[in-house]
């Protein structure tokens, strides 16, 4: 008995290591120190139904701007605070002048993988030039890969 | 009269052989996250390819650069290199509908490769209006033409195979100048065993 316990406590342990260091792995980066290019930072209004994904994948800011032809663009940058990677989906909805949603072929819901510690940019367009407001909602990946 | 234990134990087992035994078919939204996931070419793998392409088309402001707006847009071939048997329009029309409401191109449908128009009606709608019309205006040609290409490509390590789609889509304006080009692939993975393939 004491030899089976002598045996399988150094296997789970090599097993627990192994699963740690092969899961964990995480995105190095290197950028200029002060940038050049100013970013249009919006202040932004979040609803949070799923704390367990906004542990994990968060929004760390959202910028804006204008195409040469007159479209809103919108880039959201996303963090992963988790040392291994994570899948989450987003869509994004536009609005008119009105406030009411245009219908585009291009609003789908787009999954996506983020490495561990990396900032991720999400880059949208309207799909008209009357479109003013956006709305972007995230969630977990639902579909059994 | 009370129902006994073996009665309750027998409608219960037949609810469930029953139940198990059905066909459970449910809608799924098209564009939402619950469509399943194969490693040939889903109808989502077409909608994610349109969606970055219309974004990179309207961010570069190609249409823009016309006369007469909104610009005039004709399809040329868009070849399928995959081994599937796939219906393109799947991409192109979603680009198309995108295009229209953005109001930066229409798209014509009287004019198509070797002479074939897409609406054949239309086409003969116009030719008989230029007929019987006495100024005879020149026909406005398109002032781009979309053509692209769809790769497949398939790799194996081990168990782990691995399937690649290429969406690959060209606007040349009518100097025969590529004004812009983009390219979006989408990478697949499965274990053996659980795709047969």
């Amino acid at each position: 008995m004491k030899n089976i316990t002598q045996s399988i406590v150094p296997a789970c342990l090599l097993a627990s290591t192994m699963f740690v260091f092969t899961s964990c792995t995480t995105v190095n980066t290197v950028e200029r120190a002060t940038p050049i290019g100013t970013k249009q930072v919006i202040a932004d209004k979040r609803v949070i139904t799923d704390s367990t994904l906004n542990k994990k994948v968060s929004i760390a800011g959202v910028n804006e701007g204008m195409t040469q032809g007159g479209f809103l663009q919108v880039q959201i940058e996303v963090l992963n605070r988790k040392n291994s990677m994570q899948t989450f989906s987003y869509r994004f909805e536009w609005f008119d002048m009105n406030g009411m949603l245009v219908d585009t072929p291009t609003s789908v819901w787009i999954p996506r993988q983020i490495e561990g510690q990396e900032t991720l940019t999400i880059t949208a367009v309207a799909p008209t030039t009357t479109t003013k407001d956006f709305r972007v909602k995230f969630m977990e990946n639902v579909r059994n890969d | 009269m009370k129902p006994n234990f073996y009665s309750i134990l027998l409608t219960v087992s037949a609810l469930l052989i029953f139940g198990g035994c059905a066909t459970h078919t449910r809608y799924v939204e098209t564009t939402g996250p619950r469509t399943i996931v194969t490693t040939d070419i889903n109808i989502q793998d077409f909608s994610y390819a349109a969606e970055d392409m219309i974004k990179s088309l309207l961010a570069s402001g190609a249409l823009d650069k016309t006369q007469i707006q909104p610009a005039m847009l004709a399809i040329s071939r868009i070849v399928n290199n995959t081994t599937q048997q796939i219906d393109t329009d799947l991409l192109i029309k979603k680009i198309r509908v995108a295009l229209n409401q953005s109001g930066k191109a229409l798209t014509t449908t009287t004019m198509g490769i070797g002479g074939i128009a897409e609406d054949p009606l239309a086409q003969g709608i116009h030719q008989e209006k230029e007929f019987y019309t006495d100024k005879k205006e020149p026909q406005r040609l398109p002032d781009f033409t979309l053509s692209g290409k769809i790769i497949e490509k398939r790799d194996r390590q081990n168990e782990v195979r691995q399937v690649t789609y290429a969406f690959q889509l060209s606007l040349t304006n009518n100097d025969g100048l590529a004004v812009w080009e983009d390219e979006k692939e989408i990478s697949k993975q499965s274990k053996r065993g659980v795709i047969g393939w």
